[in-house]
């Protein structure tokens, strides 16, 4: 019955002589909240950069929506299935609250409009309905970089509301946040994104998180899938192994 | 020998300082220190511009003189500026490459206009200007584009170095969320670079006043004709009265733009 959004079929990519993704095949299922583990340089966040289509992979077949990623070359018809969000050096700092909110619209619109609301702000509401949702709505005309970093990520959570894609792709989008905050913003996205059944794929470094908030977790180590398991299947014999030195995990 | 070597490498530092000074001693006496040197009134002629600058002429007829080559020199500034900032807005982005989409694009148009901005900025304003009243006589567009020219240039090329310093991931993250190129500089690159633009364009309107001031020596008019014609007369205490015209001129633009920089910090 759940439909498939995101096929991988042997995807590999190196650089230079370095492998960095090697032979990656999963399917994702629309409406899923994935979390994406594994140790420094295991390659989550080149994973992310090639479903967001920001790279290329050397090999493999990457379908979104049943229809290759290449026939997403053209940035506005991409940003309506996939939304990136990564840490708050993601605005511009220098511009009002309202307007990097509403930048999640320039996809939809033309040069003259996107130039008209840079100085007269159209679609308000729009923006005001999102920073309702993450609770900014008082901040709204606040310039920016005014903002602590738990709120600038709030901001950069209500541009992809008004974007509104079908997926939303985050590489480590806590990692700059006290605890406290971090599941703040874990809570939020995965609140907001289910009304809307909009699939969701985050690569975070705490275990913890990705157990408390993702139902399914995808495990990477050198490359490869180490796992790719159901929140409540993963084990702490395997997080232990997945997070074992080199050395470690040979001898073990 | 060997204690000559160990002596040279150890005091190398010290060894080029004294030789530094030797030349410099040597230059000295190279002068003819005579008394050619120094023009025969210049004693009585330093002495009348010092007592001068305590007394400068505050009569009616000069300071309003003076007001109005201050006001000529400012709308020559303002005027030169006004080409320059748009040369420079242009020809900058251009310059700067952010809106090319492909490789050879990047190499070709941007080094194109990098090209045409050094060339304005490697000849002097006071060069155009000129150049611009042999070609078009004393009027005072030949002094606005004078400035405007070789000013264009220098803005152009720092507001396309600005436009590439920015760091990319706000840049990239407009892309994804659908910005087109055109759309990342309005809402990416320009607002980045805006703090920074205004504050050097400030910087440079006051050099600006300054040129403009020296361009009327070429004839255009403005304070620098002023003091041109009063020192000729040997009228030190007009020069003094026209010069502190400029000064509060210059700091006058200083102080707005420091208030400009306060209101529009990060
Ligand atoms: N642009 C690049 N050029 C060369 N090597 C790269 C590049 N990007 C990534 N790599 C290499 O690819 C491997 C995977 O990197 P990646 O950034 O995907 O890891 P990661 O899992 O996101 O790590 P982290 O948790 O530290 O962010 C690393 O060994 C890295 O050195
Ligand atoms: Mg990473």
């Amino acid at each position: 019955m759940s439909e498939s959004i995101i096929k991988m079929n042997n995807i590999a990519k190196h650089f230079e002589r370095k492998i960095a993704l090697s032979s990656l095949s999963f399917i994702i299922n629309k409406g899923e909240h994935i979390a994406l583990i594994g140790p420094s340089g295991a390659g989550k966040s080149t994973l992310l950069n090639i479903l967001a289509g920001i790279t290329n992979a050397d090999s493999g077949e990457y379908l979104l929506d049943g229809k290759s990623i290449v026939n997403y070359q053209k940035r506005n018809i991409r940003s309506r299935k996939i939304g990136v969000i990564r840490q708050q050096f993601d605005l511009i700092a220098s511009l009002p609250v309202i307007q990097n909110v509403l930048a999640g619209k320039l996809g939809e619109w033309g040069f003259f409009k996107s130039l008209i609301s840079l100085l007269f702000p159209i679609e308000k509401e729009t923006a005001a309905r999102a920073l309702n949702q993450v609770g900014l709505l008082d901040k709204m005309y606040e310039q920016t970089s005014r903002l602590s970093g738990g709120e600038q990520q709030r901001v950069a959570l209500a541009r992809l509301l008004v974007q509104n894609p079908e997926v939303i792709l985050a590489d480590e989008p806590v990692a700059s946040l006290d605890p406290a905050r971090a599941e703040d913003i874990l809570s939020l996205m995965t609140e907001l994104v289910k009304d809307k059944k909009q699939t969701l794929i985050v690569s975070l470094h705490s275990v913890e998180y990705a157990k408390k908030y993702f139902s399914r977790i995808i495990a990477l180590r050198d490359g490869e899938i180490f796992f790719d398991l159901p929140s409540e299947h993963v084990t702490d014999s395997l997080l232990a192994n997945l997070y074992a030195l080199k050395g470690e995990a040979k001898d073990g | 020998m060997g204690k000559f070597l160990y002596f040279l490498t150890y005091y190398k530092k010290s060894l080029l300082t004294l030789l530094l000074i030797l030349i410099f001693v040597w230059s000295l006496f190279s002068v003819q220190w005579n008394a050619d040197l120094l023009h025969p009134g210049g004693g009585v002629t330093t002495k009348q511009i010092f007592q001068a600058l305590l007394a400068p002429d505050l009569s009616p007829e000069i300071l309003i003189l003076a007001l109005e080559s201050t006001w000529i020199t400012l709308v020559y500034a303002v005027a030169g500026m006004s080409i320059a900032i748009i040369l420079a807005f242009f020809f900058g982005i251009l310059a700067s490459g952010v809106l090319s989409t492909s490789r050879f694009n990047l190499f070709a148009v941007s080094g194109f206009f990098r090209g045409i901005l050094g060339f304005t900025r490697a000849i002097h304003e006071l060069v155009w200007a000129w150049l611009f009243v042999a070609a078009i006589g004393l009027s005072p567009f030949a002094a606005v584009f004078a400035l405007g020219i070789p000013y264009g240039g220098i803005l152009g090329k720092i507001f396309a170095d600005m436009l590439n310093d920015i760091p990319e991931e706000p840049i990239k993250a407009l892309e994804t969320a659908g910005a087109s190129k055109l759309q990342t500089l309005l809402y990416g690159y320009l607002p980045l670079v805006r703090a920074n633009i205004i504050s050097y364009v400030m910087y440079r309107f006051e050099c600006s006043v300054r040129s403009s001031a020296i361009m009327s020596f070429v004839g255009l008019g403005g304070l620098g004709y002023q003091i041109q014609l009063s020192l000729s007369d040997l009228q030190y205490d007009e020069v003094w009265t026209f010069l502190f015209f400029l000064i509060a001129l210059v700091v006058l633009i200083d102080a707005w733009s420091n208030l400009l920089r306060k209101r529009m910090v990060l």
